[in-house]
């Protein structure tokens, strides 16, 4: 019987039916769209937010002066268990030199690293790490350094010296000297303004630190540290201890590139991993925000006709009651109508909704996105809880309906 | 003389400040057909709906079989509604997207079970046997007071009421409703309450009250009725 009620009801009233329908299915749609690019959306915000510095240092654990890191061991970190999540790194070896340029002279930090290195690794694809990578930001007069005796100078050491693209520049440690063409000066707004920076076979051989190598920073995707992320691992059991190791946290990845640098102790630089984490969290938020506001409105426009056809209704729940119907009974009826709309609404939704999501993604970030397991569920949720929503104000109304006053002759 | 199956005592309803209904005594019998006149206005469909348990009173004392109708919750008299009452109204209130007989089995769906044989039966003996799947919109005005009747009595109730049944009939139409009716409660044996503007419907009863302005002023016996 309730089947025959819902289907002549359906057919009865199709627009309005049709109506309580597209706002349920493009709620469910919206909501399928965002929840299904939002993956995406926070992997290409991530790495974007990478461009913005590394933030993992990795320096020698010893404290006092002797320490090195050891070049050989670079390409490890292409290795390691967070090898795909790492998007970058490169080494440094400082020294302090005497710099000159014509008759202008002054003692400076000479910096060696990789500019753009071509990195092969064993079973691993060859990727580019180095300066370049890793600090895209860097606002760079000339070119990169190509060969091995050329440099390029921070912009106020260079200022100072009064050197330029194309000119020479002399540097001499412990007697021993060595000649640079200047490739290019950098802008950074830091510290890097007043160093030299040369290639790293380079400056070892002017250091006389062959292999060595003072620090490395990496640039590695994250997500967000969480109080289990925060927890001190070393007083975890294990399985809390695994499951820390296989979240990307800063921290784990951090651990898992100090297992193969031997001798270095890494430390997640924090302001940049706390202002990403952030950032990312925000970006979460606004997008579920966006999802909810999305079903909100879709639950008024779903309340809103439900309402109306309420109104066109009235004499006949008020006859459902003068009858004998009850509570249950009337909300059974108008409840199991907007939930067999909620669920062609939702499965309608979720179709729309993947598409739109795949084509927002292809035309937006340029990917293709694989649609998780979770959204169809998801879509249908959504459905239903905009339908359930929607449907509070105008079941409240019906069980208000007094039927001597509708139905009064 | 039978028990009485409605006892009220100082019943009152108003609304605001109007006063539709004087503090009533009243007793109907069981399997009595009592009818009740007045002018427009003077609380005939206020004492129906208050009976039927459609409307709450605003004071006294109200008993329908064994049921004090102040003492129960809304689901409550939706609950007495179902299995102890059929209405009959002017308008008839059928659900026009429903056929004949679904309007039928919507009583016994909101009663118990919905069972199409015993529906169309219901109809065949108010003599719709032939419009069991129209439509309200497909059916004269006397035919769809046959539904209405036919929706009233499915449930066996005890009580039956009719507010103007046949106010929008003609003269023949209203007399085979009134035969019918008189045929069913000598088969069913329910009392019916009966409002109506005809003096001529009244006298079907066994007894008729007359309300002016909320008060009963007047009680007379219908030799008719009786016989
Ligand atoms: N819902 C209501 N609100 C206010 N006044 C009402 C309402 N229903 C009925 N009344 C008033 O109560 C009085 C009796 O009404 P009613 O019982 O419908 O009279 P009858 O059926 O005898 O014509 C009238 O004065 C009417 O205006
Ligand atoms: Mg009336």
């Amino acid at each position: 019987m309730l089947f025959r009620i819902l289907k002549n009801s359906f057919l009865k009233r199709p627009k309005a039916v049709f109506l309580v329908f597209l706002s349920i299915a493009m709620g469910a749609a919206v909501a399928t769209a965002f929840l299904g690019i939002a993956g995406e959306v926070s992997h290409k915000m991530a790495l974007e937010l990478r461009s913005y510095g590394a933030n993992i240092l990795l320096e020698p654990a010893a404290v006092e002066g002797g320490g090195v890191l050891h070049e050989e061991d670079l390409p490890k970190i292409k290795t390691v268990f967070w090898k795909y999540n790492i998007t970058g790194f490169t080494p440094y070896l400082f020294g302090v030199a005497e710099i000159s340029s014509g008759t202008k002279r002054e003692r400076g930090v000479v910096t060696g690293t990789w500019f753009n290195k071509q990195l092969e690794v064993e079973g691993e694809a060859p990727t580019v790490q180095g300066i370049k990578v890793i600090a895209p930001w860097w606002d760079l007069r000339g070119r990169w350094p190509e060969a091995a005796d050329e440099a390029i100078v921070g912009a106020a050491l260079a200022k100072r010296l009064g050197t330029a693209v194309g000119k020479e520049l002399v540097t001499t440690v412990g007697g021993r000297s060595r000649r640079f063409r200047v490739a290019g000066i950098v802008t950074t707004g830091g510290f890097e303004e007043e160093q030299l920076f040369a290639p790293l076979v380079t400056v070892q051989e002017l250091l006389q630190k062959q292999g060595k190598v003072s620090r490395v920073l990496v640039s590695a995707l994250t997500v967000p540290m969480d109080d289990f992320g925060r927890k001190d691992p070393a007083g975890m059991n294990k399985d809390d201890y695994e499951k820390w190791y296989c979240t990307a946290y800063v921290t784990s990845v951090a651990k898992n590139v100090e297992e193969v640098m031997a001798g270095s102790r890494a430390k997640p630089i924090w302001q940049i991993a706390s202002a990403e984490g952030a950032l990312l969290k925000k970006l979460n938020g606004v997008m579920i925000f966006l999802t909810i506001l999305a079903l909100g409105s879709a639950a008024t426009a779903v309340s809103t006709s439900l309402m109306a056809s309420m109104a066109e209704r009235s004499s006949e729940i008020a006859l459902m009651k003068a009858v004998g119907a009850d509570r249950f009974q009337i909300s059974s009826i108008f409840l199991g109508e907007t939930l067999i709309i909620s669920i062609a609404g939702g499965i309608i939704g979720y179709l729309i909704g993947d598409r739109l999501g795949v084509f927002i993604s292809r035309t937006v970030f340029n990917s293709t996105i694989i649609s998780p397991l979770w959204l169809f569920p998801t879509a249908i949720i959504s459905a239903l809880v905009v339908a359930l929503a929607g449907s509070v104000a105008p079941l409240r109304r019906a069980l208000l309906i007094e039927p001597v006053r509708v139905l009064k002759g | 003389m039978a028990a009485n199956i409605i006892e009220t005592s100082g019943l009152t309803r108003s609304y605001g400040d109007i006063c539709a209904l004087k503090p009533l005594d009243l007793r109907v019998a069981e399997g009595e057909w009592l009818s009740v006149m007045g002018h427009s206005g003077s609380g005939k469909s206020t004492l129906l709906n208050i009976m039927g348990g459609l409307d709450r009173p605003s004071g006294g004392s109200l008993r329908v079989g064994e049921e004090d109708l102040l003492a129960l919750t809304e689901d409550g008299l939706a609950r007495f509604r179902r299995d102890y009452v059929g209405i009959i109204f002017q308008q008839h209130h059928l659900v026009p997207y429903l056929s004949a007989v679904e309007n039928v089995m919507l009583a016994q769906y909101f009663h118990s079970v919905p069972d199409e044989a015993e529906a169309r039966s219901a109809l065949e003996r108010v003599g719709l046997g032939h419009r069991l799947k129209n439509r309200p919109g497909e059916l004269s005005g006397g035919e769809q007071q046959r539904v209405c009747i036919a929706r009233a009595i499915i449930n066996s109730p005890k009580l039956l009421l009719g507010d103007e049944p046949t106010g929008n009939l003609d003269h023949k139409s209203t007399l085979m409703i009134m035969e019918l009716l008189r045929e069913l409660r000598a088969e069913e044996r329910f009392t019916v309450i009966m409002v109506t503007h005809n003096q001529e419907v009244a006298t079907w009863g066994d007894r008729t009250i007359y309300l002016d302005d909320g008060v009963l002023v007047r009680e007379e016996r219908n030799e008719q009725g009786e016989s």
